[in-house]
């Protein structure tokens, strides 16, 4: 029997560059570098996610005007009640949980989505269910209600929330979360200045047609979205997604349902 | 410290800077200099990298098997960069969303793996951890540097914090968009280079060629 | 004494060993402005056509008169007519205030109404052009010892017909400069650039604020006055609607349509072309490789056709007179330093541009102008297309000298 040491020694006195020392460095090696690795992804694993939900729930507040920094996400994001809503049917739904359940996988999943044959704000497919988020008051009553929306700009799918008071048809605000626009130019739709824009503006006239549009001309003041300068084509983008997004085959249904006290 | 190490951690700021004066690692230096809270970031992360990538490869340098050298030194490399990659995913998660890919191609940065190959193999651990130290804060000075211009001029803030006020914020400061954009890097740093190599003339390569201009008649 | 023999007298403080021999080249400068100079050019790019540099140069100067004058008229047209739609008395500024004063008043029916004003837009951004390219242009000469070059006035009366009047002037003075850096002097001066210095000075200024110099919105310089270019309403609505907005044929080909300030008659581009290819200055090889390339590409788009993308449709005939392509045709792409120098080279580097510019403009979402762009894109490629001509060339001989022996 060899002791430990020998071993050691034995090693250490293999020609360096012989085939048995070149294996056993190799493995050595990748087993103390994965055993490393995996010990700092394991670890790190449940910071990483909480930072992502985090950064979500942020997006979320931010578009309900409700963030400011160095504000405690967690808590101020409970007053949200995350449901999901079946498009087609326009009602909520209690099939998934709505923690868990993912838009954008959803989109991918041919039984959980459709594909589109008119489709303006180039995605593609579109998912039968959406999480929405509900802002309630402290007594309970509904006080804003955020959907999500997303489609395809100049280079990028842009990803984002769009905030509506409880009537469903004022904007509250828009926020972009995700997308690879010109900087200074599509990339704009990030300007304060120009999301401060959305406020007020209402998405559907008085006989309930969608109206709200972004361009460069303004016909109704109500509906008016100044486009982003010198960035047409992102303007264009941003005006398909809202209009396919509020429009038949997004959210009108669920909203009016929501207003008729029938989601 | 003694004289040689500290000239090793402060010879690649300038004389024998990677980026000026070897032009390595220009990729990553195009990609995260828009904004010098992701350029800091990144800077750290390759200061840690070289430098440690450096020490350890030092320790086992009597141990590596020559023919497969390289790929032992990428193992450490690349293991490093996980672990790096992993952190700030954890613990700066708004800059690694920025940041993407870039933190993952140090894997690929010429400068660790230059370090390791050049330096590393044949000096002594501590030396070997100053020198990767020192190459790393060369190559952080200049996306520091390059950082600098581009956040100032083309956003108008440094840090995330607003210097000139924008136009599009009611200000006086038009900003320049062609320094957001990741080619302007390439102008900032050969502009860089040329002032160094005005500043030093040593670094001046020579001619390759000279163009004869003919006699007049 | 006459002027000549002061510059005489004073040339030896100048000359190698003299006082001032590190100013040279401003007193060159200034000398040659008074006198043709008694030296003629001693480097490239004469070096491969048997005329010295200053005729050249002096020649370009001379073929975009017609353009300069139109770019007066047009540029004083544009606003009076603009003015006249928003009403006047909602805009002030010194070019307003000036015309009032002086009677000429603000008519877009009056001829020298429309000139003067125009001028009251050319002239600033071409002063300031020479001023700030000026001091690039001097400090490198007193730097590295050469003349101040010819080039430059070429290159600063193209970088300003290309701009839109619009544009403010520490902009034009930022372009200009980085052109005349980046564009010529980082690779020896004149003759040894690879880049056409106007256009590289163009292109900063493209990419550094494109929300004024995109060349989607319209650059008549009055406020609350706004509107989409020729290629603008075409890439969004297809080339049929420009009648809509009151553009026919003809009024592009003759430029009395918004545009930068030299770019829009396709007419007074063809002047300088006949004037320029007669003198022999522009290769016909280069404009004609360049015409054969955007019609050709064109016509292929027209045949294919898109639901979607009215740009596809476009005719090349239109191709030919909205936006910049006529004045690239005649006075970039012909440039002989930074083209291709074989002839079978410039049928090439030529047809690249025509291609590339309908590419952009027809496939590229983005922009909406693809001239600039695409002979940057030639300038590039010429070494590279020479490189390939000659070794073909080389290949060809080798192969008839065997077969002859």
């Amino acid at each position: 029997m060899s002791k430990p040491n020998d071993i050691l020694t034995k090693f250490k006195n293999m020609p360096v560059d012989g085939m048995t020392k070149t294996i056993i460095v190799a493995i050595t090696l990748c087993l103390v570098c994965s055993m490393v690795v995996s010990f700092a992804a394991v670890n790190l694993k449940e910071v990483q996610e909480v930072n992502k939900a985090v950064d979500k729930q942020k997006n979320i507040l931010q578009v309900a005007g409700l963030y400011y920094e160095g504000i405690d996400v967690k808590k101020s994001f409970s007053s949200f009640e995350p449901i999901v809503v079946d498009l087609n049917q326009g009602k909520f739904t209690n099939r998934f949980d709505p923690l868990s359940f993912d838009d954008r996988k959803a989109a991918e999943d041919p039984q959980l989505s459709i594909s589109l044959k008119e489709d303006p704000a180039s995605i593609g497919r579109r998912t039968n269910f959406a999480t929405v988020y509900l802002l309630k008051k402290d007594d309970g009553s509904l006080d804003k209600i955020i959907l999500p929306i997303h489609g395809y700009g100049l280079w990028s799918t842009l990803y984002g929330f769009i905030a509506l008071e409880k009537n469903g048809n004022d904007i509250f605000g828009l926020q972009f979360y995700q997308h690879a626009e010109t900087p200074g130019l599509g990339a704009e739709v990030d300007n304060p200045k120009w999301k401060a824009q959305w406020k007020g503006k209402k998405l559907n006239n008085d006989s309930g047609e969608l109206m709200i549009t972004v361009a460069k001309t303004q016909k109704y003041k109500e509906h008016h979205i100044d486009a982003l300068a010198g960035a047409t084509l992102t303007s264009n983008g941003v005006d398909n997604l809202v209009k396919f997004w509020m429009g038949e085959a997004g959210f009108k249904k669920f909203l009016t349902n929501l207003q008729n006290g029938e989601a | 410290m003694s004289q040689t190490r500290k000239q090793l951690l402060t010879d690649p700021l300038v004389d024998n800077n990677p980026i000026t004066l070897q032009v390595l690692g220009i990729c990553s230096a195009l990609a995260v200099t828009s904004s010098l809270n992701v350029a800091f970031v990144m800077s750290l992360a390759v200061i840690a990298v070289c430098g440690f990538s450096s020490l350890f490869i030092s320790f086992l340098r009597h141990y590596i098997p020559n023919s497969i050298r390289i790929i032992v030194q990428m193992v450490i490399i690349a293991s490093l960069v996980i672990l790096v990659d992993q952190i700030i995913k954890a613990y700066a998660y708004e800059i690694s969303k920025t940041l993407s890919v870039f933190v993952g191609l140090i894997i690929t940065n010429c400068i660790v793996m230059g370090r390791a190959e050049a330096f590393a193999m044949k000096n002594k651990p501590f030396e070997s951890f100053v020198d990767g130290v020192g190459n790393g804060l060369g190559y952080s000075l200049l996306l520091m540097s390059v950082g600098v211009i581009r956040e100032l001029f083309g956003s108008g803030s440094l840090f995330g914090v607003m210097i000139f006020d924008p136009v599009s914020n009611g200000g006086w400061y038009v900003p320049n968009g062609l320094l957001l954009l990741p080619p302007s890097a390439f102008f900032i740093i050969g502009f860089i280079i040329w002032g160094v190599r005005t500043w030093k003339k040593s670094q001046v390569e020579a001619r390759e060629y000279k163009i004869q201009t003919l006699k007049e008649h | 004494m006459s002027l000549r023999n002061y510059f005489h007298s004073l040339e030896p403080h100048f000359e190698k060993g003299g006082k001032y021999e590190k100013y040279y080249p401003l007193f060159e400068m200034v000398e040659t402005i008074f006198f043709t100079s008694n030296t003629v050019t001693k480097v490239a790019p004469h070096a491969r056509s048997f005329v010295d540099m200053k005729r050249v140069m002096t020649y370009v100067v001379i073929s975009t008169i017609p353009c300069i004058l139109w770019a007066l008229y047009n540029t004083g047209l544009q606003t009076n007519s603009a003015l006249a739609t928003v009403g006047v008395e909602a805009q002030s500024g010194w070019r307003i205030s000036l015309l009032q004063f002086t009677g000429l008043g603000i008519s877009p029916e009056s001829l020298v109404s429309n000139i003067f004003h125009g001028l009251l837009y050319f002239l600033p951004i071409y002063l300031t052009t020479l001023i700030a390219g000026g001091i690039c242009e001097v400090t490198f000469a007193t730097i590295r010892g050469h003349e101040v070059n010819e080039g430059f006035l070429v290159s600063s009366m193209l970088f300003a017909l290309t701009l839109p009047a619009s544009t403010p002037l520490w902009q034009v003075a930022l372009g200009i400069a980085f052109g005349v850096v980046v564009g010529k002097e980082v690779f020896g001066g004149t003759g040894k650039n690879f880049l056409n210095p106007a256009l590289t000075g163009r292109a900063f200024l493209y990419f550094a604020y494109p929300a004024y110099m995109s060349g989607d919105s319209i650059w008549t310089p009055v406020d609350g006055y706004s509107g989409a270019t020729s290629l603008g309403i075409a890439a969004a609505e297809g080339y049929e609607s420009l009648s809509n907005y009151g553009i026919t044929w003809t009024d592009a080909f003759l430029g009395t349509i918004q545009g930068s300030l030299g770019e829009t008659s396709t007419l007074a581009c063809a002047i300088g072309l006949v004037f320029l290819l007669l003198t022999r200055i522009a290769n016909y090889r280069m404009v004609v490789g360049c015409l054969l390339g955007m019609i050709i590409f064109s016509s292929f788009l027209n045949w294919v056709g898109s639901d979607t993308n009215p740009m596809f449709s476009m005719p090349w005939y239109w191709h030919l007179v909205i936006g910049s392509y006529a004045f690239g045709l005649v006075f970039m792409v012909t440039e002989p330093v930074s083209g291709s120098h074989t002839n079978l080279g410039r049928y090439i580097y030529g047809a690249l541009i025509g291609f590339m510019v309908i590419m952009i403009r027809v496939l590229n979402p983005a922009f909406p102008e693809g001239m600039m762009l695409a002979i940057l894109f030639g300038n590039i490629f010429a070494p590279l297309i020479d490189h390939f001509v000659v070794m073909a060339n080389i290949k060809r001989r080798t192969k008839f000298n065997v077969q002859t022996q």
